[in-house]
């Protein structure tokens, strides 16, 4: 019998089978539905079209108001979280978050939803950073409806690829710069394609919980499916401290598994990145666009919205100011870290450099807040650099790491961070 | 004869066409959000920026026939908008595992179909079964996508995800005791 993968081993303990094949069409229950709330509207008349009053297992919708995290004037979302909201309690859905809690990628992990193991049914594949937790996440997207109605839904038994990590990141480099350099290798080649990806070796004891999430919650760029990491003490501690008694299985590969792909990254060799417009896997090292004027900055989105994103922005941030023409928005990615960037006193950093920040949520990166005009430029940590993303078609985005991000902001161009840092 | 295979035209597109900024463009997507998918504006914008041509000469049943990574960073409505088109499936040399799902679920089969590209040409008929996988050039010869599951069909042939839950809940509600 050949080995199984982790994406075999938690597909087959969902469906209470001892082993699945790649490539098997199985249906499965997942242990949690996660959803945000911008389809809700049609969700909401399709359930009625269907003819469902009661969802069969309320406990396993988590609910999570984030993408719209404020009823502005002129948007039509203030409707859409009155009727989540209301669904919710009628159904007795009691994991729902309205807005201002956090990106569902972190309440999820926050909250101890996603333990290692678990199977959990999303509506986007960034979702993949609770991979850092050891959960499973299978993008389904609109189809969350049906999973929340039936609580099943059909899924193929997704191949594998590892990508072995050695070495530790150098100075001034951080996590995304390792995941904006897999995006530029994998991302226009079909070689990813469907996988779930295995990260492995011995630089991951190297990253922290949110260095994890923030290669997984970019990872999908890459063509992969999903992702996931080892779960090692770092991680392991965290689920202990928010399992709060729901059981969990961590669960390893067999040494004999089968993988389509292996890479192997040595995170000593990388350097600051930068994706250029309008192409996700338009990484360069940041030198090749240093000069290039910025009108706004934005830190936040699930691929950069943690407290080490936070601690990152804040060490090039203290002491100096925002460049006079930038505007720069930073977004904490939930209250929990929020809070802690209160308590840790980089709020005032941020407010003192001349910064705007936004409530929980995902704001600026998918332009409901911080629209560009023509032939603006943004810098981003957001996930997306795509022609029109952020307001007109005309503007251009900018992709990288915390660092350069706030880098950016302060020259008010793009200049390698490491200046700005002290070694 | 399968009642499952389809036939058609042939519009051909290349390697790692983008869906949310090729396919449509992202502005539709998030002026949208919370609204009923726009199919007037959705047909009228698909592929215009690869095929201008094509929003007004596309013909119920056509076929597409994409190459690598076809439709990558694509949300529903870049299946919405091929599936408005009148666009019977899309035959890809490759493509991620969501547009997949997202296709299906408004009833537009997407089939995977390894060397397809350069097996046809633009404008040429094609064959295509999604139940058996099996794809027929123009030429004859006949290449091998991986077949549909048997949910995977009832989807397609209910037109989507909703119409067929649609039918099973009235079914089940049918069935049900009075009272």
């Amino acid at each position: 019998m050949a080995g199984q993968t982790f994406a075999q081993k938690v597909i087959a303990r969902t469906i209470g089978r001892d082993q699945v094949q790649v490539g098997d069409y199985v249906t499965v229950s997942a242990d949690y539905t996660v959803c945000q709330e911008l389809f809700w509207p049609s969700h909401k008349a399709n359930l009625e079209r269907i003819g469902v009053d009661r969802i069969p297992r309320p406990d396993k919708a988590v609910m999570v108001i984030d993408h719209s995290t404020s009823a502005a004037m002129g948007s039509h979302h203030c409707e859409t979280h009155r009727t989540l909201r209301d669904w919710c309690g009628v159904q007795g859905i009691e994991n729902f978050f309205g807005p201002g809690s956090g990106l569902r990628h972190l309440v999820m992990t926050e909250r101890g939803f996603a333990r290692p193991g678990l199977l959990i049914f999303s509506d986007e594949g960034n979702i993949a950073s609770i991979g850092a937790v050891g959960a499973l996440n299978i993008p389904i997207s609109t189809e969350v409806l049906v999973s929340l109605i039936s609580d099943e839904n059909w899924l193929a038994v997704p191949p594998s690829a590892r990508i072995t990590l050695d070495g530790s990141l150098p100075f001034g480099v951080t996590a995304r710069d390792l995941i904006q350099t897999i995006i530029r290798d994998f991302g226009t080649t079909d070689r990813l394609l469907g996988c779930c990806v295995e990260f492995a070796g011995p630089a991951i004891a190297g990253l922290s919980l949110d260095d994890r999430q923030t290669i997984l919650a970019s990872l999908f760029h890459s063509g992969a499916y999903t992702g996931v990491m080892p779960v090692d003490a770092v991680a392991r501690a965290y689920v202990e401290a928010r399992a709060a008694g729901r059981p969990y299985h961590v669960t390893e590969a067999d040494p004999d598994a089968a993988y389509v792909l292996e890479a192997r990254y040595d995170l000593g060799a990388l350097t600051p990145m930068v994706t250029r417009p309008p192409d996700l896997h338009g990484a360069v090292a940041v030198g090749e666009v240093a000069g290039q004027r910025i009108d706004q900055a934005t830190i936040g989105s699930c691929s950069g919205n943690r407290i080490d994103d936070m601690r990152a922005t804040a060490e090039i941030l203290r002491g100096r100011k925002v460049a006079r023409h930038v505007t720069l928005y930073i977004t904490p990615g939930s209250r929990e870290v929020y809070s802690a960037a209160a308590r840790e006193g980089l709020l005032e950093v941020f407010s003192d450099a001349g910064a705007t920040v936004l409530a929980p949520g995902c704001t600026t990166c998918w332009g409901y807040q911080g629209q560009l005009n023509d032939h603006e430029v943004l810098i981003s940590t957001q996930q997306f650099n795509y022609q029109g993303r952020n307001g007109s078609r005309l503007a251009e985005v900018y992709l990288a790491g915390p660092y350069a991000v706030a880098a950016a902001a302060v020259a008010g161009q793009i200049i390698d961070p490491r200046e700005m840092l002290a070694p | 004869m399968s009642d499952t295979k389809l036939r058609g035209s042939i519009w051909k597109f290349g390697d790692n066409v983008s869906g949310d900024d090729g396919i449509i463009e992202f502005s539709i997507i998030r002026e949208g959000f919370g609204k009923a998918f726009d199919e007037d504006a959705l047909r009228a914008m698909c592929f215009r920026r690869l095929r201008p041509e094509f929003p007004a000469e596309v013909r119920p049943g056509d076929l597409v026939v994409g190459g690598s990574n076809f439709g990558h960073h694509n949300h529903v409505e870049v299946s919405v908008a091929i599936k408005a088109s009148g666009i019977g499936a899309v035959v890809v040399e490759s493509c991620e595992s969501g547009i997949i799902r997202r296709a299906l679920n408004v009833g537009l089969p997407i089939m995977i179909c390894p060397g397809i590209a350069a097996a046809v040409e633009d404008g040429e008929m094609l064959e295509a079964d999604p139940a058996t996988g099996l794809v027929t050039a123009a030429s004859g010869r006949v290449l091998h996508a991986r077949p549909f599951s048997a949910r995977m069909v009832q989807v397609w042939r209910a037109g989507g995800a909703i119409p067929l839950l649609q039918q099973e809940f009235a079914a089940r509600r049918a069935a049900a005791p009075v009272g």
